[in-house]
Order: structure tokens, then C-alpha cells, then sequence
């Protein structure tokens, strides 16, 4: 085992908002609330938390979450870059500071209002241009019309398509997959609205070869989580979903969004440095996974995560897909609350929630035999991955 | 619907034949040459007398597509020159008279009985075949008239033949209007800006200065894209840079739909080009249909000015002229020439107008154009032919004969923008022992299509060839 906090740590709390496109509320009531909701989930007090860790884009201020839900002393408080690859970065770092001693229970969260008030999707156009390293970094595309996530990601889902032979269809199948979870979520933007392939493929361009379809749906919302040891997790009103192992991952040349220079951009190096770090922490591997929560804010580089997990080989994503293994009842169920492309884009937070419900036999979806969940982060950024298992 | 009186006085000519208009000068080198050079037609059947001799035809020869060149009058006096109580005179006058003073090409259907040689003398005869009732077109109200001209060699034998279209109209009655001096437009919405540093200014100075830069280490002679501010490989700081060749292949591209800002035309091609040298950017592929781009085409360079920037954008690369003749056993049905693009500068307007013989001031007088109701010179229709050939003879090969050129005129080739040509073989057929083909070619600007039409090649049958 490399990682000391690997076993004796765990989420014990859950808590979120509802997801909407419109909140109506404040980004810091939407956070407070989900860690009013995650606190009282996990069994504990407010001042029962001592740190805090949220993610760098996050506009919420730790010290104003705390003095709204009654903390009084915090021991620590970082936040994780790069936006959606922070998920499970918060985990890991929380489960660092539980393991070192530096805190005790730590509260993570990530709530905005990224429909109603602040799209990623309407492009970065409007940054003023000046010397520093990020409007440098944006210099290479934006003056080329590169200004959304969508068209980021779409640039690897061409080259993806044009080495392996895969089509929209088989991103499509995704998206699929996830709006057939949703539709029993009632949590979920799309409950009870399920997509057939044909649908998936009529919807209109966003950025070719990305559908509407295979964009996950802006939200707005919050979900926090409680971290804290095995120990005090056997304790809380849940069963433990004990942190087996996290990680974090950036690769050789990586870039945010755009690492288009490396050798080949179909894979996702950092994705398997996590993997990697998972298998090697753990002494497990993919066969001992039961279902993922797999990072989906577009279809595309769904694919190349499952090769990097190696539960299939490199370009065979798209057979793994459409032969129903990430079904229901299938080999490796995935995102069974839907996903980001079902239920809501909250910056894979949602998604770690999901781990836990299925560690504790929870899920609207759940799978009969739950050992080992996966879960990641981000993609296309430097990321980040987790694998919770039961309490044995 | 016009003037009736006018109409049947024009009409009356149709079928009447002008005399004879020789050409002022044989089929001679010079005119050649020019009109290779102002093409960037390589053809060495045209030029170079080693290689020509060597040829199908054994000695050099004229491109076809120069035919109605030769018997142009050039800049003097046309009555001097010319038959000038021919009917396409007549007609003509009687156009101007009535306000019909703008001419446009519209059609152009060149036969060929054989390839024309040095110190062939040609004489044209033309025959007024239709005059069309006053039509309102796009580039104005007018007449359309078609004239048939048989040209022959000096033993009276027949040469060739093209059938012509011309529209007469009244300017400032169409599309355009005749621009009035002064009151520039709304200066254009401008790119989202870089973000520039002491790294990567070079860059950027370098495209104002028409050179892609591609960072280099100045020790160890790594080339980095994006810059960096120490190598990565050898732990320099000492960073140069060299001047890419501008050529490259499409590494990866997408289609932007949505959402659409207002300084980009939708929809929006972004590539990932890959650089000759190796280095890859983000850059736009322009001057091509989105249904033609496909990861791994060539690719070269050009420099779009957008206000005080300039950003580098890739076109599809001129294809190759094939150094062999193409066999008709390797030709088939639907078979794609590939995109070719051709920049139209001004240079390029006036020097083919010129080297065509082709004084009409919208081909090389900015002024006089727009006084005509064009915003602008442009291209005439000898030069679009003469690209059409040049286009489908870089493809077939230099012994390919061509038999006919048949093309029609839109949208024209203003300075500034690229026409993209694109082909594909309609038909392939033996007939009395000759493999005919059929190339539909299409020569595409930014307002639409400039050239539609198709050209029919002989090509060799045996493997002899």
C-alpha cells in the first residue's frame, strides 16, 4: 500500500441541493445548504467539522460556509485545481488530512449556479488578453473560434473516431445508457425521460462531432460529502464507504483542455496515472470493480476512460459499450444516477455522491453485488479518481 | 419587360455571320509563356521544347483553353482591328445605346479539333446565335446574348469552336449598387485577442511578418509548440526560433455550431494541424466544404489580417501536378480530383486578363469597376477556364488531351477571396478506340460558385503511355 490514508479513511455524509437550471437562490445558500444536508447525513454536529476542502474555481468561501452553518474553528482548508479533474481530489485531500491528523471530519463541497449565472458553455471570448500564463494558454485557440468545452473535447473525439473507426452512434450509446439511468432518478433533470439512439443522433450540432446529446446539461446546484476515519465512520448514521485508495494525475504535456501536442491524444495518460495509482494502492484491478461513476460531461472521452481502467483494450470501448456492459445488470453498470449527462453537471461531485449510495445499496439503480465502485474526475484536465469499497 | 423595338432589331442578326477575325500574332512562345506564368500552369507540353518534343504531340503547344486569346484584339483601337459591322458589333452597340454599357461572361463551350502549334495563324468567325429578352439576374437587368465562333488554321481547317455567353446589363441595377466616395462601413467585429508574453511574442510578430514561427532551442535545436520558457529536453534557456515552411497535415478538426459569436462565420472549422516539422497548432481550415475536410489532408498556410493582428489559417494545399499521364484503365466513375485552392489577388485578375488578351477595364481597373456596378475587378472568363484546365491537367497528366471545356459562370472572383476547385469523373467510356473521360469541375469562392462545368480528356488506353 503506498498511501497511508488507503482503507482507514471514508466518506460518512452525503448532502445536496436539488439540481435545476435555475436555482433561484445564491451560490453560498446552495453550498450551505448541501453541507447543512451532508453534515446531518453522516450523524454529526457543524462543529463536529474541522476543515474544509472545495475546489479552486469554487466561489464560495470556506470561512463564509463555515460561519453559516455554525463552525467555529477550522484546522484546515485547501482547495484542488483544475476545475472538474478537482472531484476526487477533494477526497483525497481530505482523506490526506484525516490520516495525518491535521482534521478530523472534513467537509468537501462544490455549488454554483453554472446555468443560471455563470455557463461554461457560452465560451471564454469575453477574457480580456493579457501576459499571464491561463490568456496566454488561451491564446492558441480562442482567436480560432475554440471557445467552449464542447469544441475542446469534439477535437479528441475526431481523432478518437478517425484511429479507431468509432462513430457518433457509439458516443451516442452513452449518452443512452445514462438518460436510461436517469429516467428512475427522481433526482435527475431527466427523470423519467429516457433517449433512444435515434434521438441521440437527430439532435442538432453543438460542436460536430458532438451532438446536443452528447453535451451534459448545465446546472445549478451543490453536493457536499463528510470525510473522515473508518473509524468514526463506523459510528455515523450510514455504513462506511471506505476511501480504498485516491488519486490525482497530470501527464507529460499536459494542458488544460487542449493537450493536443502530445504523441497521440486518444488516450488519457493522466486518467491512467490514476488507474495506476488506484490498482497499485489497492492491489486490485478492473475485474474487481462492480460499477463506475465515470466523468461525462460529453460522451466522447467516456471511451478512453474504460480503456485506461482497462476494462477493455485500447479502441475497444466502443464494442465494451455496445455489447450493454456499463447496462444495468451488465458487466460494469455505469453512472447509474444518471450521470452528468442524467441527473446534473456538478462538476463530478454528484457522481462521487453516487459512489457512496451504491457502497451503501442505495443507488434508484442499484446493482445486486457491490464491492468496488469507481469513480473520476474531469477529463481532458488534470484529473483525479477514486475507489470506495464496503467496510470489511 | 424591355424595349420590343430594341429586341427584334437585335434578333434580326441572329444567324448572320461577321467576317473573318485573324489573330494579330501566330501561335507564338511568347503569349505561351505569358499566359503559363500568369496560370501557374506547369504543363511543360506548353513550354519546354525538350519535354514537348517527347510528348503526345511532339513539339510544344498552346494550352487549349487559350483559343478565343489569340484572335482578341488587344489594347487599340477595335475599329481599327476588328469587324466592327459584324453582328456581335452591332448588337453590342446597340446595348450600349440603349444602357446596357456593363458586360459580363456568363458561358463559355470550347470544342477542340486539335492542339494548336507554333506559328499557327488563326481566324475567327462569328455567328450570332441568340439574344435573350431583358432578364433581371443578380448583377443587374440586361440581355443576354450567345455567339458561336469557328476558328480555323491557316489551311482553312477547322480548329475549334466555342459557343459564348455574355450578359449586357445596366449597372447599379443589381445586387450591388455604384458605390459613392467616402463613408467606410462599420469597421468589422475583431477575433477574440491572444494574451501575448515576453515567450511567445515572437509568434505573433512573426505572422505580421508573413512567417508561422516555430519555437526552437537554440542548443539543442528542439522545437516546441506551445512556447516554452526553458527546453523541456536539454534545460536551455536559450530559445530561438526557425520559420516553419508553412506546410503541414490535419491532425484533428471539428465543425463549431453553436454558440455562434458574431466575428466568426458558422459553421466554424477549427483543426489541430500538424506541422511539417513536426510541432502542432490550433489554427482554422478556410477555402474548403466542410464535406471535403478529413483528417490527414494537406494543408498550407495563410495569413488572414483581422485589424492589428495576424492569424495564421490553413487551406487546403495546392495538389501536386502529376509527373505522369493518367491511364484510363486507372479511372473510374465518381473518383475525387481533391480540393484545390487558388487565391485570387489582384495580381492574379490582371495578369491572366492581360495575358488573355482581355482589356476590359473591370479586369484590371479598380475605379472603372465600380462604376460598372461591380464592387470591385474581377476575374474573366478565359482565366477561369484556363484554371479549370490547369486544375484537371495537373491531375490527369501534361499528354492528356483535352477535347472540350464547358463552363458556366456565378458568383464572381473578387480580389481577396480563394476559389476552391473541386472535381470528380462523371463518365469514362471507350469511343472509337478513345478513353473519354468526363471531369465535372467546380471552382467555389466565398460567395458562392464561380465556375461549373465540364471538361472532356482523352487519355491514353494503352500502357505504352
Amino acid at each position: 500500500m503506498t498511501m497511508k490514508f488507503a482503507g482507514k479513511t471514508a466518506i460518512s455524509g452525503i448532502g445536496a441541493t436539488e439540481f435545476s437550471k435555475d436555482s433561484g437562490r445564491s451560490t453560498l445558500r446552495l453550498a450551505v445548504e448541501a453541507c447543512d444536508a451532508a453534515i446531518q447525513d453522516a450523524g454529526l454536529e457543524p462543529d463536529d467539522i474541522d476543515a474544509i476542502v472545495t475546489f479552486t474555481v469554487d466561489v464560495n468561501h470556506e470561512i463564509d460556509v463555515a460561519r453559516n452553518l455554525g463552525i467555529k474553528e477550522l484546522k484546515h482548508f485547501s482547495r484542488i485545481h483544475h476545475s472538474g479533474g478537482a472531484a476526487c481530489g477533494t477526497i483525497h485531500q481530505a482523506a490526506m488530512a484525516v490520516d495525518s491528523g491535521a482534521a478530523k471530519n472534513v467537509l468537501v463541497y462544490r455549488a454554483f449556479n453554472e446555468r443560471s449565472q455563470d455557463r461554461f458553455g457560452i465560451g471564454v471570448q469575453g477574457r480580456a488578453p493579457g501576459p499571464d500564463p491561463i490568456d496566454v494558454d488561451f491564446g492558441w485557440s480562442s482567436p480560432f473560434g475554440l471557445l467552449t468545452p464542447a469544441s475542446w473535447v469534439a477535437m479528441f473525439a475526431t481523432r478518437y473516431m478517425h484511429e479507431y473507426g468509432a462513430t457518433s452512434e457509439d458516443f451516442g450509446r452513452v449518452s443512452v445508457a445514462d438518460r436510461r439511468h436517469a429516467a428512475k432518478n427522481p433526482k435527475a433533470f431527466f427523470y423519467e425521460k429516457p433517449i433512444t439512439l435515434e434521438e441521440h443522433q437527430q439532435s442538432r450540432w453543438i460542436v460536430k462531432p458532438l451532438h446536443l446529446l452528447d453535451c451534459c446539461q448545465e446546472s445549478d446546484g451543490a453536493q457536499a460529502l463528510v470525510v473522515t476515519s473508518l473509524e468514526r465512520a463506523r459510528d455515523a448514521r450510514h455504513k462506511p464507504a471506505v476511501i480504498a485508495s485516491a488519486a490525482q494525475g497530470s501527464s507529460e504535456d499536459q494542458q488544460m483542455m487542449k493537450s493536443y501536442y502530445r504523441d497521440e491524444i486518444t488516450s488519457i495518460p493522466e486518467m491512467g496515472l490514476c488507474a495506476r495509482q488506484l490498482f497499485e494502492d489497492t492491489g486490485l484491478s478492473a475485474d474487481d470493480i462492480d460499477a463506475a461513476v465515470l466523468y461525462d460531461h460529453f460522451t466522447p472521452l467516456v471511451l478512453p476512460q474504460l480503456e485506461e481502467f482497462g476494462f477493455c483494450k485500447r479502441g475497444e470501448a466502443r464494442d465494451f459499450i455496445a455489447d450493454g456492459n456499463i447496462e444495468i445488470g451488465g458487466r460494469l453498470p455505469v453512472n447509474t444516477n444518471g450521470g452528468q449527462l442524467g441527473e446534473a453537471y456538478i462538476h463530478g461531485m454528484n457522481g462521487i455522491a453516487e459512489a457512496v449510495r451504491l457502497i451503501r445499496g442505495d443507488s434508484v439503480n442499484q446493482p445486486e453485488t457491490i464491492e468496488n465502485v469507481l469513480a473520476t474526475a474531469g477529463t481532458a484536465v488534470p484529473t483525479s479518481a477514486l475507489l470506495l469499497s464496503q467496510d470489511r | 419587360m424591355g424595349d420590343a423595338a430594341l429586341l427584334e432589331r437585335m434578333r434580326a442578326h441572329v444567324g448572320s455571320r461577321g467576317k473573318g477575325q485573324p489573330a494579330r500574332d501566330p501561335v507564338n512562345q511568347a503569349m505561351i509563356r505569358h499566359w503559363c506564368d500568369a496560370m501557374h500552369d506547369a504543363n511543360p507540353n506548353y513550354t519546354l521544347p525538350d519535354v514537348a518534343d517527347k510528348s503526345v504531340h511532339g513539339e510544344v503547344v498552346a494550352p487549349p483553353a487559350m483559343l478565343n486569346a489569340w484572335t482578341m484584339i488587344g489594347l487599340v483601337d477595335r475599329a481599327a482591328y476588328s469587324d466592327d459591322s459584324g453582328p456581335m458589333s452591332t448588337v453590342l452597340r446597340e446595348l450600349d445605346a440603349a444602357g446596357y454599357t456593363s458586360v459580363v461572361a456568363t458561358n463559355s463551350e470550347h470544342e477542340y479539333e486539335r492542339y494548336l502549334k507554333l506559328g499557327d495563324h488563326i481566324s475567327g468567325t462569328t455567328e450570332m446565335i441568340e439574344v435573350s429578352e431583358e432578364k433581371q439576374t443578380a448583377l443587374g437587368i440586361g440581355h443576354f446574348v450567345t455567339t458561336r465562333t469557328e476558328y480555323h488554321d491557316q489551311s482553312g481547317d477547322l480548329v475549334g469552336s466555342m459557343l459564348f455567353r455574355i450578359l449586357k446589363f445596366r449597372p447599379g441595377t443589381g445586387r450591388f449598387p455604384v458605390s459613392e466616395e467616402g463613408g467606410d462601413p462599420a469597421p468589422p467585429m475583431r477575433r477574440p485577442r491572444p494574451g501575448i508574453s515576453q515567450d511567445t511574442q515572437f509568434f505573433w510578430d512573426g505572422l505580421r511578418e508573413g512567417e508561422l514561427r516555430i519555437q526552437q532551442c537554440t542548443e539543442c535545436e528542439a522545437l516546441h509548440h506551445p512556447p516554452m520558457v526553458r527546453c523541456a529536453k536539454c534545460g536551455s534557456y536559450d530559445l530561438g526560433h526557425r520559420v516553419a515552411s508553412g506546410h503541414g497535415e490535419l491532425y484533428s478538426h471539428v465543425e463549431v455550431h453553436y454558440p455562434q459569436i458574431p466575428m466568426f462565420d458558422y459553421p466554424l472549422t477549427v483543426g489541430v494541424v500538424e506541422l511539417e516539422e513536426g510541432t502542432r497548432l490550433i489554427s482554422n481550415v478556410v477555402d474548403i466544404d466542410s464535406d471535403h475536410i478529413e483528417v490527414g489532408m494537406p494543408l498550407e498556410v495563410a495569413f488572414l489580417e483581422d485589424g492589428d493582428l495576424t492569424i495564421p489559417v490553413f487551406r487546403p494545399a495546392r495538389p501536386p501536378r502529376r509527373e505522369t499521364t493518367l491511364r484510363f484503365d486507372e479511372v473510374e466513375v465518381g473518383m475525387e480530383l481533391g480540393p484545390c485552392p487558388i487565391p485570387i489577388t489582384p495580381t492574379l485578375i490582371v495578369s491572366t486578363a492581360l495575358a488573355s488578351r482581355d482589356y476590359q477595364d473591370v479586369h484590371h481597373d479598380r475605379d472603372l469597376a465600380k462604376k460598372r456596378g461591380s464592387p470591385d475587378i474581377f476575374m474573366n472568363i478565359l482565366t477561369s477556364g484556363g484554371l479549370c484546365a490547369r486544375y484537371v491537367t495537373d491531375w490527369a497528366g501534361s499528354n492528356a488531351l483535352m477535347r472540350n471545356i464547358k463552363i458556366r459562370l456565378g458568383a464572381p472572383n473578387y480580389p481577396g477571396d480563394c476559389m476552391t476547385m473541386y472535381g470528380s469523373v462523371k463518365s469514362a467510356e471507350v469511343r472509337d478506340g478513345a478513353g473519354i473521360v468526363v471531369v465535372e469541375v467546380r471552382g467555389t469562392n466565398r460567395l458562392g460558385d464561380h465556375a461549373v462545368g465540364t471538361i472532356e480528356l482523352e487519355l491514353p488506353t494503352g500502357s505504352g503511355a
